[in-house]
């Protein structure tokens, strides 16, 4: 190096801080091993220009200095003298710029071409606009640089760049968001990353406020979908948004959401069935996919194609029924998914089944899902297999096994006649001191031996207990009890219900089909698994083992005469002290392949009733109470396994039903004082610890329950404890979206109806949730006061209404036909004869049997404009006149209620309750049935409907005290109000009934009423809702004191009844006057 | 001329006057307790009877039963006594009046009717009954209107009178007169319950299904079918009658069951005879038609 410049150069650099010239030393050996002489000095140069920029520039000196010897490594000598001209330009535009080039540098320049660099260089450079947040931006481009090239091409790279730059001219703060979601975008997107560019591209031009959405939207989204379907998915969010959807991030997120509910593998094939929708109607795409989930538990592909065309069609014709199909929320779409789907669901059979059950059982049985009895923690496991605990069978939700749904009935059917043949054929009501009729008695020799051995210390709470309490290996007897059981109930089922017992067969043979090879098992297993095969009407050959071919045969031949129609459960007791009585004896090890041999047993089935017990069985059973003493460390046994159970069979659980069915008695007669008898808490201990039905699943310690817990339960279920928190009232209003789905009613007193949607022409399933409560009682001096008021009147009303009973008791004469002869016709009839004159025939009377048999519903709006005032000089009218913002007279509303105690004006609801005691009077004095109710609500989970009579209830004090608590409250929502007063009529026997509703208005509610569209829906629905009623015998009838009725009221009562009143002050005397016209 | 084509023309239909009906036959019945000796020792002490059950299982079959049975007794004991002189009668009359709610007391005592340019008085059926001596059986009593009570008081008790208002008579009932009524206290509402007054002049003899072994051979022997297939219906029988608390008003009667056993003699496929005689019989409700189908089709193949 020319020393002079050398010098010159050192000179410059010591005027900035001592870093500067301490990096350069260090570099400078490893640059000039690349570089040329002149090189070298305009590298210098570099690192002198930049640093003298500005007072702090000297720091990006020093990392240039510092990343040089790393860059030169990988880097030619001209590509690095451009890498630092870049760089240098860089850092004279902007220091920031340069700082952030030089030190992203060394993990990116390796394996760049020049070009690359400058270009590079010059993309940061262009997001660069002279200001502060494009510095910022351009900054972060340039940290994030190399992980953004291990992902995108250099090609790629300019484009996003230049979206980038697009973007920043909107905002700087969205751009860099974009590149730091990006980031982690880019390893979601998968090959096509360009794809993915041009789409932000497009999004940019026609809604880049989207963007940030739809990137967090995607970063959300993308996992969930296939990894071979994202550009797809991608390229769908397209066209959605191009489709001119709002808000298109949010809709992508929800069809992930779906799509994350669906195989991965499947979402190619669900994408070809969803694409064609776009092109018909853009949203529907997404409401398909939202469902699919929901349609595709039921159905398979083929028929979610089905399902999708059928939606196709009707969107054609109906946009909004299509729409409403795609939802799931029209009955069009929910039967037609019944029709396709082959699985058969608890909820749809239930009531048949139920019915089923319990003609055949005689008993009280109830059906619930498995999962409920799971819940209970008492002890049973298996959501999904069928059992039941003595009162109630339990069924899995769903079943979906074959492609029939009359195949799916049927096992349901089975299924459920199995566990009521448990119930029937008395499985539970096993009494050890009955003796069995097919066997010879053997337990009570066993319970002699065992008090006189070790094992009478153990009390038994239920017989059954009592029974397995004799065998050592509990769990070994047991099972054998259960399939010898269960196959007793089988064999009585099949015998003695004809009809059934193919199907039931049929479903034996499929659950055959899936029992493990003995050949698999040890030996004991083995010959358990035989004993199940058998239990379940195996034809084939068995394999078993060689030296346990005796064994086998005994077993057969019990089982085959135990599993008898003709057998009792006593029998089945005897059959499993003799079978374990084998077993025992038989070692659980491992048989070699060799030592197998096939069992026929075909021949054996004629023998009928010749049974004699097997020769030994004494011997056997007297070793078995004292077997105590025996080594069983002389085989090396492995640990035995219980049979894997038989599906349609699920949990059966003797002990524990004996026992909660002893529980439940001694609930019941629990206040008799019957302590001899009663289960005390160690018993119930004792029982936890004992029995195997327990302690397997304990054992198994997948739910983490005690067995204090369970026995805790259990007392819980059977009502000897109240569970903690009883009382839960009407809990808080809960809101459900306008847009959600389905309600369900979950609390008593809670109704559900379906509401008609007129766009879609179809009912909307499950709509709307009636919440009945009984009004609130207040004084009962109101009514008097009224009463009191309207003394007058009410006498006169009385009177005409009395008038109108006699009539119906009046004896008619002069009829052809009747009880008998009027004497005084006859002789007028005699007396036309002899005088020649035609006689008249009609000389019978009859006493008038058309009874007044009425029954009437009056439906009160108390919705909160019924708080109106009524104006007395007409002209101050406009002093009340409500604000046209629905908010705003919601909280005009809310003060005018709150001024109620100083309020002097009399408002549409108190005319609307003076009129309803008048009527009361009257109708108390005809003796009509009728109830009173009032409604409102807001939303459609809670519409309100509020006895103040019931229509079977007398009429006393309370109602007195109820009609003063009748208040304005929310708004009205018509139609659900009507539907649940039509069953409420429904349920009632008289010839005429009326429904008669007493409004102030239109019907409005959230989402039923507001402008528009909706205004038009709750017309239709209430319209809907009285027609309805009218097919099911009840008239309605509409009076209303709104003066604007008359537009909406045509449509919505068109051929019904309606009446506008003019002036409400004739409110009481039209509404007697309707009544009796209504209802003779 | 009219007597002479009567000679030559059959008669084309059988008709009886109302006291002379009685049942040539040994009706079939099949005892399920002891309500034979009870009937009969009511008999003996003229001490009216009701009959309580619901439909179809055999209430009227057990009143022509008694009258056939007693009957036979009462001519065999009179044959005891008096050898030579032969009754006229050989039979307890059965006087059967299925009541109705527009039943009136005048439809039982009798009428005046008119005949010609005169009125004449027609007697009723219970008028009858009570001069003739024959068991008056008043099916679904309470049915008939409040009046008829009046009429059915005086003849219950110690007095055994009807009193015909409209003639200024009352009638001494015959020596073998008794009144028998039947109700079904199941499907009546409140209302149409009978008054105390009048429920405790009878005794009461409970009607209830018979057991399945019996009701087999029942069905069996009325409808003409194998004992194995009248099992089979005797189990659905007692079967839908386990419904009975669950929306069924009155479980499948031994006479549907017949019904549907004679059907089945006839050659219709035994899901389909329990199908019209039995569940679409017993209800209209469509949920419980399902459940009884799935009965049906367990028991019958």
């Amino acid at each position: 190096m020319n020393n002079k410049r050398t010098t010159q150069l050192n000179k410059k650099l010591k005027t900035f801080p001592p870093d500067v010239k301490d990096e350069f030393t260090k570099a400078k050996p490893h640059l000039e091993e690349y570089l040329t002489q002149q090189q070298l000095y305009e590298w210098v140069d570099s690192g002198i220009k930049i640093a003298s920029q500005s007072n702090n520039a000297w720091d990006i000196s020093v990392n240039m200095f510092r990343v040089s010897p790393i860059i030169i490594g990988s880097l030619k000598p001209d590509d690095f003298m451009k890498w630092l001209e870049a760089g240098t330009n860089l850092a004279i535009k902007h220091p920031m710029l340069g700082t952030a080039f030089f030190s992203s540098s060394p993990s990116l320049v390796q394996g760049m071409s020049s070009t690359n660099i400058t270009d590079w260089a010059s993309l940061g450079a262009q997001l660069y606009k002279d200001t502060w947040k494009s510095g910022t931006l351009s900054n972060r481009f340039f940290e994030s640089s190399a992980d953004l090239l291990e992902q995108l091409s250099f090609e790629e790279l300019t484009r996003f760049v230049s979206f980038l730059d697009i973007v920043a001219k909107h905002s700087y703060d969205l751009s860099s968001e974009c590149l730091t979601l990006a980031l982690r975008l880019f390893p979601l997107v998968g090959e096509d990353k360009g794809r993915f560019i041009s789409l932000s591209l497009n999004l940019v031009e026609t809604g880049w406020r989207q963007l940030k959405a739809f990137y967090d939207a995607s970063l959300k989204a993308l996992p969930r979908v296939d990894r071979l379907q994202r550009k797809r998915f991608l390229d769908l969010s397209e066209r959605l948004h191009l489709e001119g959807i709002i808000n298109m991030p949010n809709t992508i997120l929800e069809i992930s959401q779906a799509l994350q509910l669906i195989e991965k593998r499947d979402h190619c094939k669900l994408l070809d069935i969803a694409e064609p929708l776009l092109d018909l109607h853009p949203s529907s795409f997404s409401e398909f996919i939202k469902s699919s989930p929901i349609v595709l538990a039921k159905v398979s592909f083929d028929k979610l194609d089905a399902w999708c065309e059928e939606g196709k069609t009707l969107l054609k014709t109906n946009p909004d029924g299509g729409m409403a199909f795609f939802k799931i929320e029209s009955s069009r779409s929910e039967k037609f998914l019944e029709e396709i789907s082959s699985a058969v669901e608890f909820q749809t059979i239930s009531n048949v089944i139920e019915l089923y059950c319990r003609a055949l059982a005689g008993e009280e049985i109830d059906l619930a899902d498995s999962r409920d009895l799971v819940e209970k923690n008492i002890g049973w496991v298996a959501a999904d297999s069928p059992t039941t605990e003595g009162s109630t069978v339990y069924l899995p939700e769903t079943v979906d096994r074959y492609s029939k749904k009359s195949e799916n009935f049927l096992w349901y059917k089975v299924v459920s006649t199995h566990q009521v043949g448990r119930m029937e054929f008395g499985s539970f009501r096993f009494r050890f001191d009955k003796p069995s009729t097919r066997f010879e008695n053997t337990r009570n020799s066993l319970e002699l031996k065992s008090t006189e051995g070790t094992n009478s210390n153990i009390s038994a709470t239920t017989d059954i207990q009592k029974f397995f309490n004799f065998f050592e290996d509990r769990q070994l007897s047991s099972d054998i009890f259960s399939v010898i059981e269960d196959g007793r109930v089988d064999a009585k089922v099949k015998d003695d219900y004809k009809g059934i017992s193919k199907g039931y067969v049929s479903i034996q043979l499929d659950a055959l089909k899936v029992r493990p090879n003995t050949q698999d098992l040890n030996a004991r297993e083995a010959l358990l698994e035989l004993l199940v095969q058998i239990s379940l009407g195996q034809k084939k050959s068995i394999s078993v083992p060689k030296n346990y071919k005796e064994e086998a045969l005994a077993i057969v031949k019990i089982a085959r005469h135990a599993m008898d129609s003709r057998s009792s459960v006593e029998d089945t007791s005897e059959a499993t002290v003799r079978i374990y009585a084998i077993l025992i004896e038989v070692s659980n090890e491992t048989v070699d392949e060799d030592d197998w041999d096939p069992l026929d047993f075909e021949e054996d089935e004629s023998e009928g009733d010749n049974f004699s017990d097997p020769e030994g069985l004494k011997e056997t059973l007297d070793s078995m109470g004292n077997s105590a003493g025996d080594d069983p460390a002389d085989t090396q046994e492995d640990k035995y396994n219980s049979p894997q159970e038989v599906d349609y069979r699920g949990e059966f659980k003797p002990e524990l039903t004996q026992l909660l069915e002893k529980l439940r008695e001694q609930g019941q007669y629990k206040d008799g004082g019957n302590d001899t008898d009663s289960i005390t808490q160690e018993m119930m201990d004792q029982f936890a610890k004992n029995s195997v039905e327990l302690s397997q699943e304990l054992n198994d310690g997948a739910s983490g329950i005690t067995s204090d817990e369970i026995v805790e339960n259990m007392l819980k279920e059977v009502g000897l404890k109240k569970p903690e928190s009883l009382e839960g009232g009407q809990g808080p209003l809960v809101h459900v979206d306008e847009t959600g789905g389905e309600l369900e009613s979950d609390e008593p007193e809670t109704f559900v109806y379906d509401e008609w949607d007129f766009r879609a022409g179809d009912y909307k399933p499950r709509w709307c949730i009636v919440r009945q409560k009984y009004m609130a009682e207040g004084e009962d001096s109101y009514y008097g006061s009224i009463v009191q008021s309207y003394g007058n009147l009410i006498l006169q009303v009385r009177r005409q209404f009395e008038l109108l009973v006699p009539e119906t008791m009046r004896k008619e004469r002069r009829l052809q036909d009747g009880e008998d002869i009027d004497i005084d016709d006859v002789i007028e009839t005699m007396i036309d004869i002899k005088s020649g004159s035609s006689p008249n025939e009609k000389m019978y009377w009859r006493r008038n049997k058309v009874h007044r048999d009425v029954a009437v519903v009056f439906l009160l709006d108390t919705s909160a404009s019924t708080a109106e005032a009524i104006d007395d000089s007409k002209s101050n009218s406009d002093q009340w006149n409500a604000p046209e913002d629905p908010v705003e007279y919601m909280l005009w509303l809310r003060s005018r209620r709150g001024e109620g105690t100083k309020r002097t004006y009399k408002r549409i609801i108190d005319l609307e309750k003076e009129a309803l005691i008048l009527l009361i009077n009257a109708i108390e004095a005809i003796g009509d049935t009728y109830g009173i109710y009032g409604f409102s609500g807001y939303g459609r989970e809670n519409v309100e409907f509020y006895t103040i009579k019931d229509v079977d209830e007398l009429f006393s004090d309370r109602v007195k005290r109820r009609i003063d608590r009748i208040a304005p409250l929310h708004a009205t929502r018509m139609g659900p109000a009507i539907r649940h007063s039509t069953s409420k009529l429904e349920s009632i026997d008289a010839r005429t009934k009326l429904l008669f509703m007493i409004s102030d208005g239109r019907p409005q509610d959230r989402g039923y009423s507001r402008e528009g569209v909706e205004k038009e829906y709750a017309v239709h629905d209430t319209r809907m809702a009285l027609d309805e009623a009218k097919n099911k015998g009840i008239n309605t009838f509409c009076l209303t004191v709104d003066r604007n009725g008359h537009d909406y009221l045509k449509t919505m009562m068109s051929d019904m009844g309606y009446e506008v009143l003019d002036d409400i002050y004739t409110l009481p005397h039209r509404l007697l006057y309707l009544y009796r016209k209504l209802t003779t | 001329m009219a007597t002479k084509t009567s000679n030559s023309t059959k008669t084309l239909y059988q008709s009886y006057v109302i006291e002379e009906y009685h049942l040539k036959k040994e009706p079939y019945y099949v005892p399920v307790g002891d309500e034979i000796q009870l009937f009969e020792a009511a008999y003996s002490q003229r001490i009216p009877v009701i009959f309580k059950g619901p439909t179809g299982v055999g209430k009227t079959r057990f009143v022509e039963y008694m009258s056939w049975k007693l009957g036979v007794n009462l001519t065999k004991v009179k044959k005891e006594e008096k050898p030579g002189e032969e009754r006229q009668q050989d039979n307890l009359p059965l006087v059967t009046i299925a009541c109705h709610e527009d039943l009136t007391a005048s439809d039982l005592v009798g009428r005046y009717l008119l005949e010609g340019d005169r009125t004449v008085w027609i007697d009723g059926p219970l008028t009858r009954a009570v001069k003739a001596g024959g068991i008056c059986y008043l099916d679904e009593v309470v049915e008939a209107r409040k009046d008829t009570t009046v009429l059915i008081h005086p003849l219950t008790d110690h007095r055994r009178m009807l009193p015909v208002e409209k003639k200024g008579e009352l009638i001494e009932a015959a020596d073998g007169f008794l009144l028998v009524l039947s109700y079904n206290p199941g499907y009546q509402s409140a209302l149409k319950d009978l008054k105390h007054s009048t429920r405790q002049r009878f005794v009461s003899i409970e009607f209830n299904p018979p057991p399945r072994e019996i009701e087999a051979q029942i069905v069996s022997h009325e409808a003409n079918i194998d004992i194995d297939m009248a099992m089979r219906l005797a189990q659905l029988g007692e079967k839908i009658r386990n419904l009975k608390e669950h929306g069924l008003g009155e479980g499948a009667s031994t006479r549907l069951l017949i019904y549907a056993g004679k059907l089945m003699a006839a050659g219709i496929k035994p899901r389909r005879a329990c199908q019209v005689a039995v569940n679409w019989s017993v209800t209209d409700d469509h949920s419980l038609q399902n459940s009884i189908e799935e009965v049906t089709a367990s028991i019958f193949e």
